[in-house]
């Protein structure tokens, strides 16, 4: 209703000017008041250091006000990604080859240098639409769908959460539950739990080692909020979330090495004759199938008379003993009364994970095992720059900068022989660009 | 178990403040985008998924999208 309304005003301003002769003073005003697409969109570039991983990706967000407070959110993201990626293998001395994760090539790593697996290219879209309206007094319930496909990977969820409004809507209490199905389909099949990295074979043989085609993974999610008015200035929200995976949670292309379980040394493999392949002894890495994860996450946003602090600390905790701390800040500067800049830091630092290892000594094997760096002590910093211009008509455009450092080491207790000393960690430095605009329809 | 406990004690807590808060007419600054909790969504959505794919835990925020970060 007032929807038209505003149509109608909008068509009788125009008339009128016209009539007088005269230009439509209130046009902006009236489009604006009468948008009901927000829409948020963006290009991104991320590139790591050593030409490895680069990915541009483009994504657009909109959300449509149907009144009476119900809306209507679309995401929709395409990404491209290529690159090399650290295959978990540690760097010898000498040159190594690998065979490549279809089973069907081989790729080489020079002495000293970590091994980088530079096979992959991938491509990925994901939508995700969500609905929320009042649902009685004060309550708000809200739903959502999401699905991705990349070449290797399926994901599908489902979300479902209420709100509740307290204390004439200063507090707002919040529960929801998400689940998700997610399929991958690795290239060349799924390796067996540690199963030794063997020669490449031709187009028409199967590679050795692997399993079925593809397998599943679930994950339950369970998320716990308030956030309160603390002031005619502050906000702020707390939630507790636990989330619980189970199924094929191994990364399918990671390896570890096998090494001399005295000197720690890379036990050397030579190719069958005739064949390419590893030469060294290489396992294919194993996680355990199922893993739960709680975590807190505090945000406050405080006014300066027009400049917004924004505070965030993330705990988390989880059963494979990956313990995180996550700090970062955000402070919008606004100037020249339609721009602002916005500086942004954070902080990250992890513990490793139960299983994380440099490398496998040879003999027994291990429950699970993993040398893929994103499950060791980890910290990482982030330090960036956002500038935001709000055009005329009232819509925003926005560029941002920002640097990722990422530095990983492993545990002394997970260190054999000759590598005490002498780890050396595919550590990273990452830009990020992007481009936004923001803007009604 | 004893967090989510802790969690929901806490919800009360927070709901006998009522002295926390403002009057719907002391709005003014809380009403403005910049001053909303989920304000630089697809900044933190990107944000999310480069670090989903880049460190060992993730989420706490929301939910999260889906995707491999295999690499």
């Amino acid at each position: 209703m007032a929807d038209k309304d505003l149509r109608i005003g909008a068509a009788l301003a125009a008339a009128t000017c016209s009539l007088l002769g005269t230009a439509t003073p209130g046009a902006s005003i009236a489009a604006d008041a009468a948008a009901k697409w927000d829409i948020d969109s963006a290009f991104l570039y991320y590139g790591e250091s050593d030409d490895r991983v680069r990915d541009l990706s483009l994504s657009a967000h909109a959300t449509r006000d149907f009144g009476d407070e119900r809306t209507l959110g679309l995401e929709l993201s395409v990404d491209s990604l290529t690159g090399a990626s650290p295959s978990g293998a540690m760097a010898t001395g000498g040159p190594q080859t690998f065979t490549s994760p279809s089973g069907r090539d081989t790729y080489s790593t020079p002495a000293g240098e970590i091994p980088l697996d530079d096979t992959f290219l991938d491509t990925r879209f994901a939508l995700d639409g969500s609905w929320s309206q009042p649902f009685a007094r004060l309550y708000t319930v809200n739903a959502g769908l999401g699905f991705s496909s990349e070449y290797d990977y399926q994901h599908i969820g489902a979300n479902l959460g209420l709100t509740r409004d307290f204390n004439l809507r200063n507090t707002t209490l919040s529960a929801a539950l998400a689940y998700a199905q997610d399929t991958i389909k690795p290239v060349g099949g799924l390796p067996l739990p540690f199963a030794q990295m063997t020669d490449a074979v031709g187009e028409d043989q199967s590679p050795g080692s692997r399993g079925d085609s593809s397998d599943d993974k679930t994950v339950f999610d369970v998320l716990l909020g308030v956030s309160q008015v603390l002031g005619r200035n502050t906000v702020m929200r707390v939630n507790f979330s636990y989330s619980d995976s189970s199924g094929y949670l191994t990364d399918p292309y990671k390896i570890l090495s096998v090494v001399d379980p005295v000197t720690g040394d890379l036990i050397g493999r030579t190719p069958a004759p005739g064949a390419s392949g590893p030469t060294g002894v290489y396992r294919f890495e194993s996680r355990p199938d199922s893993r739960s994860k709680q975590a807190l996450y505090a945000e406050l946003r405080h006014d300066f008379s027009g400049k917004v602090l924004q505070l965030g600390y993330r705990y988390s905790t989880d059963d494979w003993d990956v313990d995180s701390h996550t700090l970062e800040s955000r402070l919008r500067l606004p100037f020249g009364g339609s721009s602002y800049f916005e500086p942004h830091v954070r902080y990250y630092q992890q513990t490793a994970a139960s299983f994380y290892r440099y490398s496998l000594a040879n003999g027994t094997l291990p429950e699970f095992a993993s040398a893929d760096a994103r499950l060791a002590d980890m910290s990482a910093f982030t330090v960036g720059l956002k500038y935001g211009h709000a055009t005329a008509g009232g819509n925003e455009w926005n560029a941002r900068l920002e640097f990722y450092r990422q530095t990983a080491k492993a545990p002394n207790e997970v260190l054999i022989g000759n590598q005490i000393g002498h780890t050396q960690m595919p550590d990273f430095d990452a830009v990020i660009l992007q481009f936004g605009y923001h803007f009604k329809l | 178990m004893r967090r989510i406990f802790a969690m929901a004690a806490a919800c009360i807590a927070l709901q006998g403040c009522a002295n926390l808060g403002v009057q719907p007419w002391e709005r003014e600054v809380l009403a403005r985008d910049d001053m909303q909790l989920d304000a630089n969504a697809l900044d933190t959505a990107f944000d999310d998924h480069i670090y989903f794919s880049k460190e060992g835990t993730s989420g706490g925020r929301g939910f999260g999208g889906g995707g491999c970060g295999c690499n």
